[in-house]
């Protein structure tokens, strides 16, 4: 069997301006046959832009758009074997769930539609509702009849446009499994785009983090949280406790690092940053991987730990753990979350703690980057 | 209608990213404006200009006219016509604040208190323009006749004895009076009070009110302070829908009026169909459309609200 | 007292449904005077009950031919005002253009115009023109005034349409004029229909822009008019009672056949 790349995205050098304002800047970007690809960013990054590019419903500014071996830079949307699920649905009000999922294969000359259509809605169960018109269908119906419609038919690729930003989050988490369930199922390339991290992460096998009209960083879900490139990534996709510190020394593998008056060991592989000694760099470390200990038992933690020494300042349960922000030395707002395993009932507002955690659980940033970047933007509402 | 009737589609997404792609027809818009609005210039502008041309001629039917820049004409036409323009902007204002009176009610039962009536109460206020308007305000002079039971009613309550002290009648009678005519003109216009005020009522949230109330509003209150001020919208376009016409109306003024209720209107017709004066007829014209301009141009300003196409 | 707060409650109901009697009066009045037989030409007068005007409702001179003029005039102004119309609301929202302004004041000044003060210009043009005045100044006239109505009626439809419709179209498969044949034009249509209705009722309604530019040309308007003054015929009052049972029965038709077709499909 030869790989069939037809369903293949290639985005070679392609960007949007809009007189002065550049929404997308120049772009390569491949999406590979058959997978479930996302584009996440806040609102105005870009992502919609770039979706609508591959669409047709934007024409690049420059650069081209290939699908598989075909150019369709020019063509006009009816002409290219891509379909969208529109934000909102975009369903046509005038027509029932019948026709509307029969509208592309009837624009297409298709002659017999029934038995596809059939069969399409049973796939999205909702035979049923064929004769209703889309305003007496639910949201999560509403969804379903509009992936129905694209799917039908058997595009190179599907687009979805923030398809779960109108349901509740209950729906969204069932529909987030459904939309999953489909694109195994039917093995067409999807490209997602989304402004919900927990979204992207649980469907997407590649996650596209923009930021500002460019591709911060591109990665599997695992890859992009555990090493994340940029301080926007860092903070975007959850949440990282950054650290401004000096290179001190090399050893091997590690670059050693000072921050106030402790130092801290990076594996030179987790550090995106020109390392060299005396230079600057941000050391980051996820709330998860760090372990809280009275400043009391201090002797206790294993050698070969990092460690930061720091003060409660607040803490909050929320069940399954227990978030504490610390006041240190080295950064004033350092969020740990802890397990509730064995809880510590010293561990309350005011205590002295030690914080501690593996080395291979930090990573190493550029030090020029605004050290906020993406913080805040995360619950926003969409494009 | 000029009715703000504006429902605009929920802006989901931020400006640069919804603009609809525009790659093709950029001539498209010139050719979907162009029959349409050389229509108007041929047949509603260009006339404005020969208007004004006309009005500043000299001549006669027989020689012909030619423009003398001849401006006495309106000079003429203002002192010999002043009471018929008094009187058009004293009969329109009167309907106007006569429709707000008895519309706003009608638009409020509608919007909030009329439950499964509303499409049949609707249907009711717009059913009878389905009736020449000349028939229906015929019927007014069987109405408003001389000893019928609404002159008969009015007089026994004696308020016909207070409209004779303001003017508004005469003796026993209310046809061929200015109350009459009003009473016409209220009748003829109060549709279009009635449908841009339900239109703006009808979009407030009923819950506002429980708002209000919950807030120690009384009721009254509730509807000063909050239902009134957000139907101004309404209130503003149906005032020019009703003042416009009826101030420029000249059929309310013929059949239910009389010589002494004649309205600008009447003078404009009589002078272009009957006497043939062109000059006067124009300049007249041009001095009412200038002085309604003028008016609602001032008017919207106060009112604050722009935005009525 | 129990009544006075009951009043007090329902006060704007009791207004409200006043003010619809003094709108609904006269259509009382010319349907109950379109059974009377007057005895002299007015017929403003009871005098006895009779439905000869009913059986022979022609029986008028001229009245009757006027009539089928006026619907002819208001069936080719509706058309010419729809088309004409709908094409200037579809470019005032969907396209960007230069001179925007100035052409929604064109759009917006006839609405604020006193009818007779464009009935008086439009006729100078005319007479200027040297224009023979009858059905076709009367046509011209028409589509003129009844524009602008159909222009705000369309525009308001199309600026609640959400345009990621045609996106989705054209995303499966539809070319430029099937979009607009399929998707555009029947959600487009409630809106287009209600200009059209008005544009009709306006034209058919018509008389000071018709009195001015009809020359010896009569409506049924004029005819109305005209019979003010030479004696009314109760025949008038037949046609009146007609349009408006005609006009509410439509109405209370389509809305019927609107829900019924709703209630199957729910």
């Amino acid at each position: 069997m030869t790989t069939d790349n037809s369903g293949d995205v290639r985005l070679s050098g392609i960007s949007k301006t809009y007189g002065s304002f550049t929404a997308v800047h120049p772009l390569d970007l491949t999406v590979p046959q058959g997978s479930f690809f996302a584009l996440l960013g806040a609102s105005g990054c870009g992502k919609t832009t770039t979706l609508r590019m591959i669409a047709g419903l934007e024409e690049p500014s420059s650069g081209t758009v290939h699908l598989g071996e075909q150019d369709v830079t020019h063509l006009p949307p009816y002409k290219r074997p891509v379909n969208t699920v529109f934000q909102s649905y975009a369903l046509f009000p005038h027509l029932d769930i019948f026709e509307n999922v029969a509208f592309g294969l009837r624009r297409r000359g298709v002659k017999s539609v029934k038995k596809q259509v059939e069969e399409m809605l049973e796939l999205v169960q909702l035979g049923e509702q064929a004769r209703k018109k889309p305003h007496q269908l639910s949201g999560g119906q509403q969804q379903r009849v509009a992936v129905a419609r694209a799917l039908i038919n058997h595009p190179k690729v599907l687009l979805l446009d923030e398809p779960l930003g109108a349901l509740d989050l209950k729906l969204r988490r069932q529909m987030q499994l459904e939309l999953k369930r489909i694109q195994t199922e039917v093995g067409i390339t999807f490209v997602h785009v989304t402004h919900d991290q927990e979204e992207a992460m649980t469907m997407a096998d590649t996650v596209a983090v923009m930021n500002a009209g460019r591709v911060e960083q591109l990665g599997a879900p695992t890859d992009l949280y555990e090493n994340p490139q940029t301080t926007f990534v860092a903070n975007f996709l959850g949440t990282s406790n950054l650290i401004e510190a000096e290179v001190d020394s090399r050893s091997g593998e590690d670059v050693v690092l000072r921050a106030g008056g402790g130092k801290l060991t990076l594996p030179r592989a987790r550090c995106s940053a020109q390392a060299t000694t005396g230079g600057k760099v941000l050391v980051g470390v996820r709330p998860e991987k760090i372990s809280l200990t009275h400043a009391d038992d201090a002797g206790e933690i294993p050698d070969g730990r990092n460690r930061i020494t720091g003060r409660i300042a607040d803490s909050s349960f929320i069940g399954v753990s227990t978030q504490y922000v610390i006041d240190s030395p080295v950064c004033p707002e350092f969020e740990v979350y802890a397990q509730n395993i064995d809880r510590d009932p010293r561990l309350v507002p005011g205590t002295e703690v030690v914080l501690h955690w593996n080395p291979a659980h930090t990573f190493g940033l550029d030090a020029a980057q605004d050290i906020d970047a993406g913080v805040g933007t995360v619950g926003e509402e969409a494009a | 209608m000029s009715t703000i009737t504006r429902a605009e589609a929920p802006e989901l997404t931020p400006a640069p990213e919804t603009k609809p792609p525009r790659r093709r027809g950029r001539w498209t818009p010139y050719w979907l404006l162009l029959p349409g609005i050389l229509w108007l210039v041929v047949f509603f502008a260009l006339p404005m200009l020969y208007q004004a041309s006309t009005s500043v001629q000299t001549g006669s039917l027989e020689e012909g006219y030619k423009v003398t820049w001849h401006f006495a004409t309106y000079w003429d036409a203002l002192s010999q016509y002043w009471p018929q323009f008094v009187r058009s902007v004293l009969y329109a204002a009167s309907a106007t604040i006569l429709c707000l009176l008895l519309g706003y009610p009608l638009a409020y039962l509608i919007a909030f208190r009329a439950g499964r009536w509303r499409n049949l109460i609707m249907i009711l206020v717009i059913a009878p323009f389905f009736t020449s308007f000349l028939i229906r305000t015929l019927a007014w002079k069987t109405i408003l006749a001389d000893g019928g039971p609404v002159v008969g009613a009015l007089n026994a309550l004696h308020v016909l004895d207070l409209t004779n002290w303001l003017g508004w009648t005469a003796g026993d009678r209310v046809l061929a009076t200015p109350l009459a005519v009003v009473c016409g003109l209220t009748y003829n216009f109060l549709p279009f009070m009635i449908l841009p005020l339900y239109t703006s009522l009808e979009r407030i949230d009923p819950r506002l009110h429980e708002a209000a109330g919950d807030l120690y509003a009384q009721p009254f209150t509730t509807f000063r302070k909050v239902t009134f001020p957000l139907s101004m919208p309404g209130v503003v376009s149906g005032t020019l829908l009703t003042f416009i016409p009826a101030a420029g109306d000249y059929v309310n003024a013929d059949l239910l009026g009389s010589t002494d209720t004649r309205m600008v209107g009447n003078v404009i017709q009589t002078q272009f169909l009957r006497i043939l004066d062109y000059p006067t007829a124009a300049a007249l014209s041009f001095i009412l459309m200038a002085a309604i301009l003028l008016m609602v141009t001032l008017y919207i300003r106060k009112s604050g609200t722009e935005d009525l196409v | 007292m129990a009544f006075v707060n009951w009043l007090k409650r329902h006060l704007v109901v009791v207004a409200g449904l006043l003010t619809l009697g003094y709108l609904l009066l006269p259509n009382v009045v010319v349907t109950v005077f379109s059974f009377n037989k007057p005895k002299g030409r007015f017929n403003y007068e009871w005098q006895q009950f009779s439905t000869d005007a009913w059986k022979d409702p022609c029986g008028v001179a001229d009245m009757c031919g006027s009539l089928s003029l006026s619907l002819q005039i208001a069936v080719w102004a509706t058309l010419g005002a729809t088309a004409l119309g709908t094409m200037i609301a579809f470019a005032l929202v969907r396209y960007r253009f230069r001179a925007r302004g100035a052409v929604n004041s064109l759009i917006f000044l006839p609405m604020a115009m006193p009818e007779v003060v464009m009935a008086a210009s439009l006729l100078t043009l005319f007479l200027n023109m040297g224009a023979q005045l009858g059905f076709w100044t009367i046509l011209i006239a028409h589509i003129m005034f009844c524009l602008s109505f159909v222009v705000t009626a369309v525009k308001a439809r199309v600026m609640s349409m959400d345009p990621r419709l045609e996106q989705a179209a054209q995303d499966l498969y539809a070319g430029p004029l099937q979009t607009f044949l399929r998707v555009t034009l029947p959600i487009a249509a409630p809106g287009i229909a209600a200009g059209a209705l008005l544009a009709f009722a306006l034209s058919f309604d018509d008389f000071i822009i018709t009195n001015f530019n009809a020359g010896s040309t009569v409506t049924f308007p004029m005819f109305v008019w005209g019979s003010a003054q030479r004696g009314t015929p109760v025949q008038i009052n037949v046609i009146g009672t007609t349009m408006f049972v005609v006009a509410v029965l439509l109405v209370l038709v389509s809305m019927a056949l609107g829900n019924r077709r709703n209630r199957q499909k729910a």
